[in-house]
């Protein structure tokens, strides 16, 4: 291999992350332990931030494969790209306000992880080649259960580490076993070349044997995006973990989940044959339609009868996901941008969510939801940020919640047949999603709470919500400056062509 | 002047903006800046509508959001139908807003009320002059949202937070059949904006059945919104919020949104016969349903709140009739007449500081001013000759008999019956009879002026609907198109029977309720001279008792029917769903294993499910 001749300036977001990572990592061990590791803190935001230019200076540039067609820069990755970037950025302004208490001497290892999970799904968004998607989503579920975990003095976070572990790693097992299989059937790991592959020997048996495929690999899958029938750890989890990680967890490593599903199953799957019909896909889509809707509606009723705010939003983001789902159970090319457009509403409202519970939560030192009490009067600028949040979330408008579920139904209605019904139970959860959203609201506004002591300012918190806020009312008013943004870098003869 | 017609509804978004940022420091001046920021749009408004007599429709539009191959577009059209809401809206949120000045003046929070009276005002304005169905929609959820803060304005009271909640997650059960509706219409027609729906439903370019599926999910909404039956339960719980928030909401705007989203999608209702019966008959049962109800509560608000149920239910009943131009017209009517009666209402309250009838009467006398006010909004309401509410009554009876369905004919006379019956109710124990002790006085100018020009509205603004100039409001409602069905003329007899119903009720409610005072003076002095007149009056007694206790009695049957049927369905749907939750809550018992297990189970299901559907290995 001539490393002059591979064309190191395409990964160059990866690279800045990888490097300010490592860069993090001596940081930390050499540094005294007496010095405080918040300046890390700026380190890792500069170096996302650096990532993100980087990222904006190859919008222009074509599409370019890399490693013998392992690695693609592609509109598809750039776009997805940019929305982790957004999420991970967030998600450390949160952690340079999070308060460690006992813990502080991890901090810089928090940083570092969060780093390292973010090379991970930026992989996962360039890989083209089942080796690489693996080796992305295991750095970025290694990483995760680390960070879950992180606050090893709390019997909670210990807990939420091991089962997240756990449950990782059964995921793990599935998904590789069904990867297994595709790669028996086709004799390639790379995703073009198996398309390809799977296309042109299709033997009646092996129709069998890829639908296997599909439902092993998507139930290992369904894990990271935390969707029916692997979505139990999540509540556990978030409510265990340190919300930072939690809004990482729930934002970042869903729409890595989500990036990884549609550039390995619309590929792999579009094209290949199913038993008795001419594409796998069309196949399997009743029962990608049944799990987005039993998601949905398992997320959204029992988070009905939550009363820690963290866990109610573990089911919230389990409904969130069932929504996606259903923008992936369209195969038109709207699934692309419905998809992208939700998950860049759900980074900026999800994110925001958690910024608000962090400073809330902190102030009580109680997760429950009614340390909410009184937020309207005594914060009122809070409040009034995590009203417009919970608003996105259930999708009113004026927000970008509001456009990215109406891009959802208007594929689904669009679609017609089973879609119907999916519309209409999307509909139902939306519903449910009032209840819960509103009670949170009549909480803030509508109730009077203790007196609380305020604390200083906290920085990382006040960029999110600020930008959180302002975007999700900006896009929701002007939704065409993202959605223009994507049409102009994607489109779908580059995310298909070998 | 048309061309600013997109400034108006900007001024009550600055109000918003302006009072939530500075709700501390503006306190004192709150209520002048409200008031000038709904003012202008007023003055717009009926600029826009002088310019659209003159001039033709006028529309602009912006390309907002494409998706896809779907582009949608923000602008302002400029119909008869919306210039004259545009002025009914504008001019009763300006009179709210000064009324608010003193019967808010108490409110600690006087700037967020005023606030969100601005979010409020601003949706609605919007929802009005919206050039789609997607912006229609759009500021139709956002109506929602102000109508749920104004109604839990009062948050410390458990009632006004529980009536909040309701209103907005019933109502947003309606708006989720209007959101399914326009996103079909849509894949049928290829488009959101008005005109190219009506022109592929006339063209024949989506079938029948679509057309039907469509205007009744569309239906749906307007149930939702404007509290028809099975989803009207909001509307009087809502009566928890301040009472001008009333008179603004549940009497002007916000109720007669639906009655609008009808008018306004009237051409796709037309080409369905189906949709149309069912507009009628939800409306005609409504009307009566909500009368009969009124004639029994004895919270003032509530009454006056059955009443918006019942009068919306026959705007609906005439729109569903091929009553165009009756059902607008009185929603233009009922508008200045009911906010006129709330804000009646909320000067009595603001007196005597009770909302139950019962504790009242005797006011007449005491507030000077009120009393005849109320007075004129009830006689207006009731039908009474020559008020603004005969009318329009009128001409919705017109439609209704013209149509041919004459149980609803007979529903739409007995309701009027009730309806005066249940107003002049509320003028005699309010007003008349035994005073209590107390001595209340007449509010200020600014809680009356308001009133005065809604009295005056009251009264005449149902001429320019009369046959008897040449019905202006009419023709000015078909300028510019040809789709609208004409008005329908009724026979000749039909006003007297009109007027003889309004009577009757007034009559009724006299004997039964206006002569309590008499009725006990009579009964301490028994002198043989006065034998036949109490024999006489004996005899209207009679009259008296059956007519009301008649008419209560299908009344108490309807709130039976209400507490317990709907809202047992309702509650039983509640109670499953809490069910399953606790259900799933439980079955998530923090074992790792079980987590691991259901994965597999799962995968273990979809996998046998997927042979035993298709085959597979076990053939």
């Amino acid at each position: 291999m001539n490393w002059q001749a591979i064309e190191w300036g395409a990964m160059l977001p990866e690279l800045i992350v990888l490097g300010t990572s490592l860069l993090l990592i001596l940081l930390d061990l050499f540094l005294r332990k007496t010095v405080s590791r918040r300046p890390l803190g700026f380190l890792a935001l500069l170096g996302v931030a650096g990532a993100f230019s980087a990222l904006v200076l190859q919008l222009h540039e074509p599409s370019i494969q890399l490693f013998h067609d392992m690695y693609r820069v592609d509109g598809f990755s750039k776009t997805f790209k940019m929305l982790l970037l957004i999420g991970t950025f967030l998600v450390l302004c949160l952690a340079y306000d999070a308060k460690l208490g006992r813990e502080e001497n991890v901090r810089g290892e928090f940083y570092y992880l969060i780093l390292t999970a973010l090379v991970g799904a930026m992989f996962m968004a360039s890989s083209a080649d089942m080796i690489t998607l693996f080796i992305g989503l295991e750095l970025l579920s290694v990483s995760s259960y680390i960070m879950a975990g992180l606050k090893k003095h709390d019997a909670q976070s210990t807990e939420a580490a091991f089962k997240y572990v756990v449950s990782g790693g059964i995921a793990t097992a599935i998904t590789l076993f069904g990867m297994s299989y595709l790669f028996g059937l086709s004799g390639e790991t790379n995703l073009y070349s198996m398309a390809k592959a799977l296309q042109e020997t299709a033997l009646p048996d092996q129709s069998y044997m890829l639908v296997f495929a599909f439902f092993i690999t998507f139930t290992g899958l369904a894990f990271k995006i935390a969707s029916v029938p692997f979505h139990m750890w999540a509540p556990d989890v978030y409510e265990g973990a340190m919300v930072p990680v939690t809004a990482f967890l729930s934002v970042v490593s869903k729409t890595a989940g989500f990036i990884f599903i549609i550039r390995f199953f619309v590929l792999v799957f579009m094209m290949s044959k199913g038993v008795n019909s001419d594409s796998l896909l069309q196949q399997v889509q009743p029962y990608i339609i049944w799990l987005s809707g039993i998601t949905m509606l398992v997320g959204s009723i029992i988070a009905l009868r939550q009363s820690n705010v963290k866990r109610l939003f573990a089911y919230s983001s389990i409904a969130q996901a069932g929504f996606i789902l259903a923008a992936f159970s369209v195969f038109t090319p709207a699934l692309f941008e419905t998809m992208w457009f939700y998950l860049f509403a759900y980074v900026l409202m999800n994110i925001g969510a958690f910024a608000v519970i962090q400073e809330v939560t902190t102030r009580n030192n109680d997760t429950g939801m009614t340390s909410f009490e009184g937020l309207g009067k005594q914060s009122p600028w809070l409040a009034l940020a995590m009203t417009i949040f919970l608003l996105s979330l259930a999708g009113i408008p004026a927000t970008v919640g509001f456009i990215g579920k109406f891009g959802i139904l208007i594929a689904l209605l669009g679609y017609g047949g089973l879609h119907y019904v999916l519309a209409g139970i999307l509909i139902a959860a939306t519903l449910l999603s009032y209840v819960y959203y509103f009670n949170l609201i009549v909480q803030m506004y509508f109730r009077t709470g203790e007196v609380k002591e305020k604390r200083r300012s906290q920085k990382g918190l006040l960029i999110v919500t600020i930008v959180c806020a302002a975007a999700t009312v900006i896009f929701g008013i002007v939704p065409n400056i993202a959605l223009h943004f994507f049409y102009e870098q994607f489109s779908i003869s580059t995310f298909l062509q070998l | 002047m048309v061309h600013y017609a997109f400034m108006i509804p900007l001024f009550p978004l600055l109000s918003f903006l302006l009072h939530l940022l500075f709700r501390k420091r503006v306190r004192s001046i709150a209520p002048i800046l409200g008031c000038i920021c709904t003012l202008v749009p007023l003055v717009l408004s009926v600029g826009v509508l002088i310019a659209r007599f003159q001039g033709t429709t006028y529309t602009k539009e912006i390309e907002w959001l494409s998706l896809g191959k779907t582009a949608i577009t923000m602008g302002v059209v400029i119909t008869p139908l919306n210039a004259m809401m545009l002025v009914i809206v504008s001019l009763v949120s300006f009179l709210v807003h000064v009324y608010s000045k003193e019967y808010m003046k108490d409110s600690e929070r006087l700037g967020t009320y005023y606030s969100y009276l601005g979010l409020f005002t601003f949706a609605m304005l919007g929802l009005v002059m919206s050039v789609n169905v997607v912006q229609l929609y759009i500021f139709w959820e956002l109506v929602g949202v102000g109508s749920f803060l104004l109604i839990g304005f009062h948050y410390t009271s458990l009632a006004a937070r529980a009536a909040a909640k309701k209103a907005f997650i019933m109502t947003r059960i309606g708006d989720v059949g209007l959101l399914i509706g326009i996103i079909l219409l849509y894949w049928k027609t290829g488009s959101f904006s008005f005109a190219a729906i009506f022109q592929s439903v006339a063209s024949g370019g989506i079938s029948q059945e679509m057309i039907t599926v469509t205007a009744l999910l569309i239906f749906v909404g307007a149930i939702g919104k404007s509290g028809q039956l099975p989803l009207h339960t909001w509307l009087p719980d809502a009566m928890e919020g301040p009472t001008p928030v009333s008179a603004l909401i549940h009497a002007a705007t916000m109720v007669a949104a639906g009655v609008y989203l009808v008018a306004i999608m009237y051409p796709l209702f037309l080409a369905s016969s189906v949709a149309m019966t069912t507009v009628a008959v939800i409306g005609g049962i409504t009307a009566i349903f909500a009368a009969s109800i009124g004639l029994v509560q004895d919270d003032l608000k509530r009454v006056l709140a059955y009443s918006t149920v019942s009068q919306l239910g026959y705007m609906m009943l005439a729109l569903g009739s091929g009553g165009y131009d009756a059902g607008v017209f009185h929603l233009m009517t009922h508008a200045f007449f009911k906010a006129l009666l709330f804000l009646a209402a909320g000067s009595v309250i603001h007196a005597v500081h009770t909302q139950n009838i019962r504790e009242m009467g005797g006011l007449w006398n005491k507030l000077k001013f009120t009393g005849p006010l109320f007075v004129v909004g009830a006689l207006s309401l009731s039908g009474f000759p020559l008020f603004a509410g005969f009318f329009s009554k009128d001409a919705i009876f017109a439609a209704v008999y013209h149509d041919g369905r004459y149980v609803l004919f007979f529903i739409a006379l007995l309701t009027a019956f009730l309806t005066s019956l249940y107003m002049f109710r509320l003028v005699f124990l309010v007003f008349f009879g035994p005073a209590a002790e107390k001595i209340y006085r007449e509010n200020s100018i600014i809680l009356l002026a308001p009133m005065v020009v809604l009295g005056i509205l009251a009264v005449v603004a149902g001429y320019i609907g009369s046959s008897w100039f040449g019905a202006p409001l009419q023709r000015f409602l078909h300028d510019g198109t040809t789709s609208l069905p004409l008005e329908a003329h009724g026979p000749v007899w039909l006003p007297y029977v009109a007027i003889l119903i309004s009577l009757a009720g007034i009559g009724v409610a006299y004997v039964r309720y206006g002569r309590r005072k008499d009725f006990h003076h009579e009964n301490t002095s028994s002198s043989p001279v006065t034998m036949l007149l109490k024999n006489k009056y004996y005899v209207d007694e009679v009259y008296g008792v059956i007519f009301v206790k008649g008419a209560a009695f299908i009344g108490t049957i309807f709130v039976f029917v209400e507490r317990y049927i709907i809202e047992g369905m309702v509650g039983t749907l509640a109670s499953t769903v809490q069910w399953l939750a606790k259900c799933g809550s439980a079955f998530q018992n923090g074992q790792v294993q079980r987590y691991g297990a259901v994965a597999i189970t799962g995968l273990a299901l979809m996998l046998l499910l997927f042979i035993v559907l298709t085959g597979g290995y076990l053939q």
